[in-house]
């Protein structure tokens, strides 16, 4: 009967089993199927296992290129997440402030960018605020008598032009957090600490950055793996096909993409993804213990 | 107790509904295989017609998967189904965007894929490297080829194999704007950048020509013009050599003088008359007749590059290529849509009703076509256009001939080290593939 009862749970919970396993983990096992295969152009339906040679070359493609695209995605996972939060974290006081009218706008207006698809924003981006004839920062440098610039043609500002955007895009969800948090914390402690004769900063230093730590955690940390995993600002932004834009800038993931899967060859790229997929892993337990800690 | 069965029923309907739609869709198959020939109404015509239905008795339906431009196929469509109605074969277009990652999918799978495919000519290779096309020499005779533009059959010939009917194609002109443009357009590459020098001022945005020139098939008329190849026929990649450097340095001179050189920039450059001319592909022909544009077109073969050749753009020949299971089951509806696809008429309909120039030799007999300033243009520049290459290595080429052409005329790379570089990150590429 005990055992039987044990089994409820299971059984209710199939549906969604199914669905997870059907979903998440069947592509994971599958693609490590593939990578241990020789699935290419040329063995297109009659692939075979082939071991782990597959492996081999894509730990040889671990190159001074590889450590490249990984340096410059560690910057630009620690650049982006500490502008966001410090940015988020005004925005939102501000948001806060009170006596602030329509602050309900404010907010909407704010959330905008969040719900934009993010291959329309990145496109308007590089249309309407980079390019070199119709951008509006070229139309502001003409207007000064500057010259034009292309924002995108070298590795430097193309690093801050994509950051300015991704900051952009990923902002509302910050201080929708933030914002969150800051309702949540109890006023009457703010009142105590002003009797006490507390300014502005100590109040924010020792009341409302701690009260924030625990809940603005989950945010960070999902931030945190979207934007080292970022993919489409830096594609769209630089490396369209068709109209690359001369910076020769590469994440990770824009790394692996230009080196395993325009090559069709699946065994080799699905050995990359999982080599990805491992290093990820691996980044995801050290943060979780980050927190456990916490 | 109740609760807790009908809990669990649901559970179990639930996990029955998720995996049903993971079925092979044999059931579905009848159904999507019922032809319906088209219902035009014309008449019964010759005699050798109603020989040929006896041979093709029942209703065949041959499916096309496509990429392109529905108008452009739905006249293709109309005009094959008029033709072979009397024999019961009638042919359907599906727009499937990302038509290569489809074809890698269903190119084997005679129930869900298509028995034909409308696409361009350089996938070709990929498309017989995997195993999934049936060469077309052994459905068609020798005679239908005759009739077509050689370089258009060249390009459908992959390891001396005849895999694909052209049915038109594309390659890049020079259209200019009759209004902006001042005096007669040059006749070499030379006065034309002389022309351009002085009628172009970056500053306020007014330029004379602008090019994707950072964009290998726009740059291509210049490389091949030079001697320089992206990828030979055996798949050595040409971007180090000596040709290509001449021709890069040559370019860069020209892009400096034509915006970012991005697709979207300089077609709305050319579209707001902010610049005189364009090079550019009939692709681009409705967008400047929405902007009212009074359009001169030259052909590109028409410019003579320093050497004393003239510019030698890449073509695109769109036409299909033919499923192994569809070439082993429907032989003869094949065969006649093919020798239909490649006919006069075909290629009159694509000419007028669609701006395209056909691959078919006859049409351009035809009044009509003959007018066109544009096809007539498309058509002289065949006689220097090389097809690009079929091969599969080749679709890894693009990104490092690009990245070369960006590094140099974006980045201000060094031609010599740019050329290097991206070479071998062609040699990279293409042993990643095996």
């Amino acid at each position: 009967m005990k055992k039987r009862k044990n089994l409820i749970p299971w059984m209710q919970s199939m549906p969604a089993l199914i669905l997870i396993a059907v979903i998440i983990l069947f592509p994971i096992f599958y693609t490590g199927y593939i990578s241990l295969t020789n699935m290419n152009l040329y063995h297109w339906f009659d692939f075979e296992v082939i071991g782990l040679d597959n492996y081999k070359r894509a730990l040889l493609k671990v190159d001074s290129g590889f450590l490249s695209a990984l340096a410059t995605t560690v910057v630009w996972t620690a650049v982006n997440m500490v502008l966001q939060v410090i940015l988020a974290f005004f925005i939102a006081l501000g948001l806060n402030t009170e006596g602030l009218k329509i602050g309900r706008i404010y907010k909407t207006l704010l959330m905008f960018p969040w719900a934009m698809p993010a291959y329309v924003s990145i496109l308007l981006w590089k249309v309407g605020i980079y390019n070199t004839e119709f951008g509006l920062l070229n139309k502001i440098l003409v207007s000064m008598g500057m010259e034009k610039v292309n924002f995108l043609s070298q590795n430097v500002p193309a690093f801050f032009s994509c950051m300015a955007l991704n900051l952009w895009m990923a902002l509302p969800f910050m201080i929708m957090t933030i914002d969150g948090a800051l309702q949540s914390i109890d006023r009457s402690s703010y009142e105590s600490a002003q009797l006490e004769g507390a300014g502005f900063w100590a109040k924010h230093l020792y009341i409302t950055v701690p009260a924030l730590r625990v809940v603005i955690a989950p945010a960070v940390i999902m931030t945190t793996f979207t934007t080292f995993k970022q993919f489409d600002i830096v594609y769209l932004l630089t490396m369209q096909k068709g109209s690359l834009s001369g910076a020769s800038l590469q994440t990770i993931i824009t790394y692996a993409h230009q080196n395993a899967f325009v090559s069709n060859n699946y065994g080799l790229s699905s050995a990359v993804s999982i080599i990805i997929f491992g290093f990820i892993i691996l980044f995801s337990t050290w943060t979780n213990r980050g927190v456990k800690e916490d | 107790m109740m609760k807790k069965m009908l809990c669990l029923m649901l559970s179990g309907i639930m996990a029955v509904t998720l995996l049903t739609g993971c079925g092979s869709g044999q059931g579905s198959k009848e159904e999507e295989s019922v032809s319906k020939p088209q219902e035009t109404g014309k008449e019964e015509t010759a005699d050798s017609e109603k020989e040929a239905v006896q041979t093709v008795t029942e209703p065949v339906e041959i499916k096309i998967w496509h990429d392109g431009d529905e108008a452009i196929m739905a006249n293709i469509a109309d005009t094959v189904n008029q033709a072979l109605e009397s024999k019961q074969i009638s042919v359907s277009f599906e727009k499937k965007s990302g038509l290569t990652d489809q074809l890698q999918l269903y190119g084997n799978d005679a129930v869900n894929g298509p028995d034909m495919y409308f696409y361009a000519h350089d996938s070709l290779g990929t498309f017989v490297e995997m195993g999934i096309l049936s060469p077309i020499k052994d459905l068609v005779d020798d005679s239908v080829f005759e009739g077509l533009l050689p370089m258009t059959v060249e390009a459908g010939t992959y390891k001396n194999t005849q895999y694909f009917m052209p049915v038109y194609f594309e390659t890049l002109l020079f259209m200019y704007n009759k209004s902006l443009w001042e005096g007669a357009v040059p006749e070499t590459t030379e006065e034309l950048y002389a022309y351009m020098e002085t009628h172009t001022d970056t500053t306020a945005g007014n330029y004379a020509v602008v090019n994707q020139h950072s964009t290998a098939y726009n740059v291509a008329p210049i490389i091949n013009g030079f001697g320089g190849y992206i990828i030979d026929k055996d798949g050595n990649p040409g971007l180090d050599t000596k040709e290509m450097i001449e021709a890069v340095e040559y370019n860069k001179k020209f892009a400096a003088l034509q915006a970012d050189g991005d697709y979207n920039t300089v077609t709305t450059l050319f579209n707001e008359g902010k610049a005189a001319a364009i090079v550019g592909g009939p692709w681009l022909i409705s967008g400047i007749k929405d902007a009212g544009i009074d359009l001169g077109i030259k052909s590109l073969a028409d410019f003579k590059l320093p050497n004393g050749n003239g510019l030698a753009p890449f073509s695109g020949v769109q036409g299909v290529g033919v499923m192994k299971h569809a070439a082993e089951g429907k032989k003869d509806a094949i065969s006649q849509v093919l020798v239909t696809l490649a006919g006069k008429e075909v290629g009159e309909i694509l000419a007028i009703s669609s701006n395209c120039a056909p691959a078919n030799i006859e049409a351009y007999d035809n009044p009509a076509v003959a007018d066109n300033e544009m096809i007539v243009a498309i058509k002289d520049t065949a006689q220097t256009a090389q097809p690009m290459p079929n091969i599969p290595e080749m679709s890894v080429m693009w990104g490092p001939a690009e990245g070369m052409l960006a590094a140099v005329n974006k980045s201000g790379e060094d031609v010599q080290t740019a050329t290097q570089k991206y070479q071998q990150d062609a040699l990279t590429a293409i042993e990643d593939m095996q």
